[in-house]
């Protein structure tokens, strides 16, 4: 069991990092907003970027010790650090081909490395785009050179920053997966940054919700959704649209829920009859519903009446939260312009639907 | 005569350029890299010899080069009127050719690929040998074509500093200019489409490296 532990303060203008956090062999998901210093975290780790104080410890490796800013240091530079980094928008060398973009940081090796290339783009099933270079490559399929790239040294940590972004559902899915069998199979320690809550759930097996440069709460990620420490962590994970359902049906049509008395339907997703399961819905794809107008396809199901129980606006949208015939409260956000007609006022009852190709069921966990 | 101030010109700018390359470089790396106090100062004082007469330029180095000069009083090296004063004139006019370009290419390199490498293991030499370099390759030739370019057309400074000794420092841009002074005309055109020549072909290249 190897472990990372981070501890370092950092001032950047008016932006303060100070940033507590310790990292198994597991993958640890730092999720947040952006601007709230969760890149410079991940950089901080592979010695891009020096803290002003702190410390940083990989089992008995110091990268990073500094009492006090202007204080005696440890600063291993980051070459020596051996650690595995995938960059956002991935950073392959233009100059070079997958093969050699992998075989980077095996100049040292017999064969300058050629043979492990080899085995690594084999093993991320790319071997056929050895040769290519990466502006002839694909989005998803230069993730994967870059993932091969940053494990090519055997490093012991992985860092990954949004590495699922900008990325098309069945490639990012297929990516997940990899992540997890790579991290599990290689006994990795690793942290991978990601705003996108639906990637922290099919990554993470931990959590840790940064905001302002803080980490607010760190835990299980399905404990973090449930019980979220206060109401600022619950805002960043927006938790109160994650509800626990039954899945009554599930076939090519989709899939029918039970959550607590609301039959909901979901588009077609991977799920098992009789299971319960987390199901997410982002706030923007709830909508409250005019009573008396006709409405799309995409909007006739899932169609509850409920009661408001609070609006107000943030910055260019409102957010209102309804109480639903469950007894359990949704959120829904959209533009500050729209439902200008609607009375939605505390109290008064409103017509919600939940877009049913909106609804996204997470992973059921088997505890870590 | 010709074949003399060929050999000198090919001496001297041989020199000259590789001494822009190499010196250029650093210097475009700090540029475009670096930040530091004094950074716009220095870099207006590389270019300087771009905008200067020319016979400016050669009276400030032979104040550096000459009698009383550092070069000469703390080291007792007198290059003065030799091959070696031409070249180092030539360096002088070629370099801040090679400075600004190759510091607009460097700046060009994304930080992160740098980054990138860190990660990988490499050194700083590393780094920038194996990712700085080779994606700045194209200003990197450019500015090396264009001051060696630069280089053996100089003419002015090296007056000043080398002189125009016959089968020493008279390099082809001083022979022409002696030639036409003895009406020796086969001569100074034959030169003058040698050196048109070389100078065409230099912004040909140049132009191809950029635009490939």
């Amino acid at each position: 069991m190897s472990r990372l532990s981070v501890d370092i303060e950092k001032s950047q203008g008016s932006f303060d990092l100070s940033v507590r956090l310790e990292v198994d062999t597991e993958i640890m998901v730092l999720f947040g907003p952006s601007g709230a210093g969760k890149t410079t975290t991940l950089e901080s780790i592979a010695g891009l970027v020096t803290p002003d104080a702190g410390e940083i410890q990989f089992d008995e490796e110091t990268f990073f010790r500094r009492s006090r800013p202007g204080g005696d240091r440890v600063d291993l530079p980051a070459r020596k650090r051996r650690l595995g980094y995938v960059f956002q928008d991935y950073a392959l060398f233009p100059h070079l081909t997958a093969a050699q973009n992998v075989a980077f940081s095996l100049r040292g090796e017999k064969g300058g490395g050629r043979e492990r290339a080899g085995e690594l783009l084999e093993s991320m099933r790319i071997s056929h785009l050895a040769d290519r270079f990466p502006r002839e490559m694909s989005g998803g399929q230069q993730q994967r050179v870059a993932l091969a790239r940053a494990l090519a040294s055997r490093p012991g940590i992985l860092l990954l920053d949004e590495p699922f972004a900008a990325m098309e559902r069945a490639m990012r899915e297929r990516l997940q997966r990899d992540l997890r069998s790579l991290q599990s199979e290689l006994r990795l320690v690793v942290l991978c940054v990601t705003h996108d809550l639906e990637d922290a759930f099919a990554v993470g097996h931990r959590l840790a919700v940064v905001h302002d440069g803080r980490v607010e709460q760190v835990g299980r990620v399905e404990e973090v959704l449930r019980r979220p420490r206060d109401r600022r962590a619950a805002e960043l994970v927006g938790v109160r649209n994650v509800f626990q359902a039954t899945v009554l049906e599930a076939g090519a049509d989709g899939v029918v829920l039970d959550w607590d008395g609301l039959v909901v339907e979901a588009a077609a997703q991977h799920a098992r009859v009789g299971e319960r399961v987390p199901v997410y819905i982002r706030p923007e794809d709830v909508k409250v519903m005019y009573p008396d107008r006709s409405v799309a396809e995409a909007l006739s199901a899932n169609r509850f009446e409920g009661v408001v129980v609070d609006h107000h606006p943030t910055g260019d949208s409102t957010v209102l939260r309804a109480d639903l015939p469950n007894g359990h409260e949704i959120e829904v956000r959209y533009p500050g312009y729209t439902y200008t007609s609607l009375t939605l006022e505390t109290g008064r009852p409103v017509s919600i639907c939940l877009r049913r190709d909106a609804l996204v069921l997470l992973p059921a966990r088997d505890p870590h | 005569m010709i074949g003399s101030a060929l050999l000198a010109s090919v001496k001297v700018t041989a020199t000259a350029t590789i001494a822009i390359v190499v010196v250029g470089l650093m210097l475009g790396l700090l540029l475009a890299r670096a930040r530091f106090f004094g950074r716009t100062a220095l870099e207006a004082l590389i270019t300087l010899p771009l905008v200067l007469p020319p016979t400016v330029v050669g009276y400030y180095l032979l104040l550096f080069l000459g009698s009383g000069g550092p070069l000469k009083e703390w080291l007792s090296i007198d290059v003065v009127f030799t091959w070696q004063a031409a070249a180092f004139a030539s360096f002088v006019v070629g370099l801040p050719l090679m400075v600004q370009s190759a510091k607009a290419s460097i700046a060009g390199v994304d930080p992160i690929l740098e980054n990138a490498a860190r990660t990988l293991g490499s050194s700083e030499v590393g780094v920038f040998f194996r990712v700085t370099l080779p994606l700045a390759r194209r200003g990197v030739i450019a500015g090396a074509v264009l001051g060696g370019a630069r280089a053996l057309g100089e003419f002015g400074a090296t007056l000043m500093v080398a002189g125009s000794i016959p089968g020493r420092t008279q390099t082809m841009p001083l022979l022409i200019y002696d030639a036409v002074q003895r009406r020796d005309y086969g001569t100074a055109n034959l030169l003058v489409l040698v050196m048109t020549a070389i100078a065409f072909l230099s912004l040909w290249a140049v132009r191809r490296v950029g635009s490939s």
